[in-house]
């Protein structure tokens, strides 16, 4: 084997390597710790790259752990949807840590700096882990890594509300797992295995002999996933987590986390349980229904809310639910529509949380009343804010559109024109609660009240980029769209 | 049906543990009864893979030449085994959280931080 057949395990240890080397290298030679980082990242996002052209060459690359082939050995398989995953999680992580580097200086304690460092590494590399793994229960260990250091990345700032926020979210994360290990025990029960591609031949077979055991399985996964990907009625963490984090936490934990478990959730649904299935209980039906009241419910609470993190946070949930409508609706285009959404989300949720780092950076800001008059002090930032915001209510020109036409087009396809109207309103609810802070930043009449630092370079590039991305996603969305129907016609 | 049930007594114990995991977990106040609640959950978890692994009547997996005796299955004993040291480790991340919520309040019940935090 050469080299580059061990790109699939090279992504996740060149991270995990990172994360362990990146405190010491703190202590010894503090400035090379965040390069060093970045390095990692970037190589990562190489081999990542390295590995999108095998797979358009010569189809999916499967890679044995250790060289034990299943059932016995770990397996890692990537096909396209994995790696236009990865390539999300990567590069959006990359531009999330160049801006981190400059925010937390102000955010932080010095001396924790080398170890946020490490938490972030290892969110990472268990996200990458995550999107590559064939494995039920190598998932379940990547899950328990990402949610400590989801936690971690919030508790490290060590105030009141931190704490209790991530608290609240480890408990619920490990009712989650705790959920999900259940689920693979049913599965193991029944059929004898862990690997993904060995159980949905399996499964075929065993829905007729054990259907309880299927059932149950199911139940749990949605719920174990649910929990964590904030699906509707199971959000209740999210809103304290993602609002009292530090900034680029926030925007980890917005754009990227809540993500990997829908996508570990589409991954069990398509590529583990039999199609057959889907006869039997109606799992799509619960999904779509779930999503549908998410988005709705998500945005009117993100309407009360007093503080702009806090109302970022409540629309993440209403989000998220565009996601699992995509997979609910089981169907090409849909897929394409939520595959779609996780990268255009990712980018403008992230950049909107990097709006409201700059601008309590700058001015310690944090209620939406008192950034009256703003957009003529911190023009940049708030123009990012205009364009994250057309994006999240999807105006034309912004890549939030895209993912909503081709949500809109499947829902009409296969006849259920209601669900076209639940995306409209959702976009108009969005409307409401975004317009005014833009409106008021820019038209209002007296002059902003709080002095204003001036912005780091690093941190108002960071926000140029997220701009730039949002409107290509909105302009020039064919060849992401033609990627995806290629990844997305090998699954019907 | 009865039967069915007696028979399979160590499935339904762990279930019956995994609900009263669940259950406290979700509705007591105090944090560290919630961390001690986590640790049942995920302990009837790994009491039911286990199970799951037995043969009546099997004896270790070393496997002799020639010997046709029945084994028990390995593989869920050592997931479990990693199971274990994840669940030791979110269950010190989650008291180390205690402890410093407790810094705070100086109480680990969440009723009274939520009385404490109406009356500031």
């Amino acid at each position: 084997m050469g080299f580059a057949d061990h790109f699939p395990a090279l992504i996740v240890v060149v991270l995990f390597i990172a994360a362990f080397v990146s405190p010491l290298l703190f202590r010894w030679v503090e400035k090379a710790t965040a390069p060093f980082v970045i390095a990692a990242l970037v190589a990562a996002l190489i081999m990542t790259t390295a590995l999108l052209v095998r797979v358009q060459q010569s189809g999916p690359v499967l890679y044995h752990m250790g060289g034990w082939a299943p059932p016995w050995g770990i397996e890692f398989k990537a096909d396209l949807l994995r790696i236009f995953i990865l390539l999300i999680v990567i590069s959006v992580s990359l531009w999330i840590f160049i801006y981190a580097v400059r925010d937390l200086k102000h955010e932080l304690k010095k001396e924790v700096t080398g170890w946020y460092y490490t938490l972030f590494a290892l969110l990472v590399g268990s996200m990458t882990g995550m999107a590559l793994t064939n494995d039920l229960f190598n998932l379940f260990v990547l899950m328990e890594i990402c949610a400590i250091a989801a936690c971690a990345i919030i508790s490290i700032k060590e105030d009141r509300e931190c704490l209790e926020a991530s608290f609240k979210y480890l408990i619920l994360s490990a009712m989650g797992t705790g959920c999900f290990l259940l689920g693979v025990a049913m599965l193991y029960m029944a059929t004898g295995y862990l690997n993904y591609s060995l159980l949905q031949l399996e499964l075929v077979e065993t829905l007729t002999l054990y259907p309880r055991n299927i059932f149950a399985a199911a139940a749990l996964f949605i719920v174990a996933f649910g929990t964590k990907a904030a699906l509707f009625p199971l959000h209740v963490w999210l809103p304290d987590a993602h609002a009292s984090a530090p900034s680029p936490s926030s925007a980890m934990l917005s754009g990227l986390v809540i993500k990997i478990y829908a996508f570990a959730l589409f991954l069990i649904f398509y590529q583990v349980f039999p199609r057959e299935l889907l006869d039997l209980i109606p799992l799509n039906e619960i999904i779509l229904w779930l999503a549908s009241l998410g988005t709705m419910f998500g945005s009117i609470y993100a309407m009360l809310q007093t503080d702009l993190k806090k109302m970022l946070a409540y629309s993440s949930i209403g989000q998220i639910g565009y996601i699992f409508m995509g997979i609910g609706f089981d169907h090409n285009l849909a897929l394409i529509g939520g595959f779609y959404h996780i990268m255009v989300h990712a980018v403008t949720k992230a950049m909107l949380f990097m709006v409201a780092g700059v601008i309590i950076y700058s001015t310690g800001v944090r209620q939406i009343k008192d950034l009256a008059g703003i957009g003529r002090v911190l023009p940049l930032t708030m123009l990012a804010f205009t364009i994250g915001s057309a994006s999240m209510i999807g105006i034309p020109g912004t890549g939030g559109l895209i993912s909503k036409w081709y949500l809109s087009l499947s829902a009409l396809e296969i006849g259920r024109p209601f669900f076209v109207l639940i995306i409209l309103a959702s976009s108009l609810l969005n409307a409401i609660y975004y317009m005014p802070i833009v409106i008021s930043a820019f038209m209002h009449q007296e002059d902003f009240q709080f002095k204003v630092k001036p912005v780091p370079f690093f941190m108002q590039a960071a926000l140029v980029v997220g701009m730039f991305f949002i409107v290509i996603f909105g302009i020039f969305s064919k060849p992401v769209v033609t990627l995806l129907e290629q990844a997305v016609i090998s699954l019907f | 049906m009865l039967s069915k049930i007696i028979g399979n007594y160590y499935y339904m114990v762990a279930i019956i543990l995994f609900v009263i995991g669940m259950y406290t977990m979700l509705t007591h106040a105090n944090m560290i009864k919630k961390v001690i609640a986590m640790n049942i959950m995920d302990t009837s978890v790994f009491l039911l893979f286990v199970a799951i692994g037995y043969t009546h009547g099997g004896q270790a997996p070393i496997i002799k030449e020639g010997s046709e005796a029945i084994y028990v299955n390995p593989l869920p004993g050592a997931l479990m085994l990693t199971g274990i040291v994840v669940a030791v480790s979110v269950t010190a991340y989650a008291l180390s959280l205690a402890v410093k919520i407790y810094r705070y309040y100086g109480t680990c019940d969440y009723d009274e931080i939520c009385e404490i935090r109406s009356q500031e």
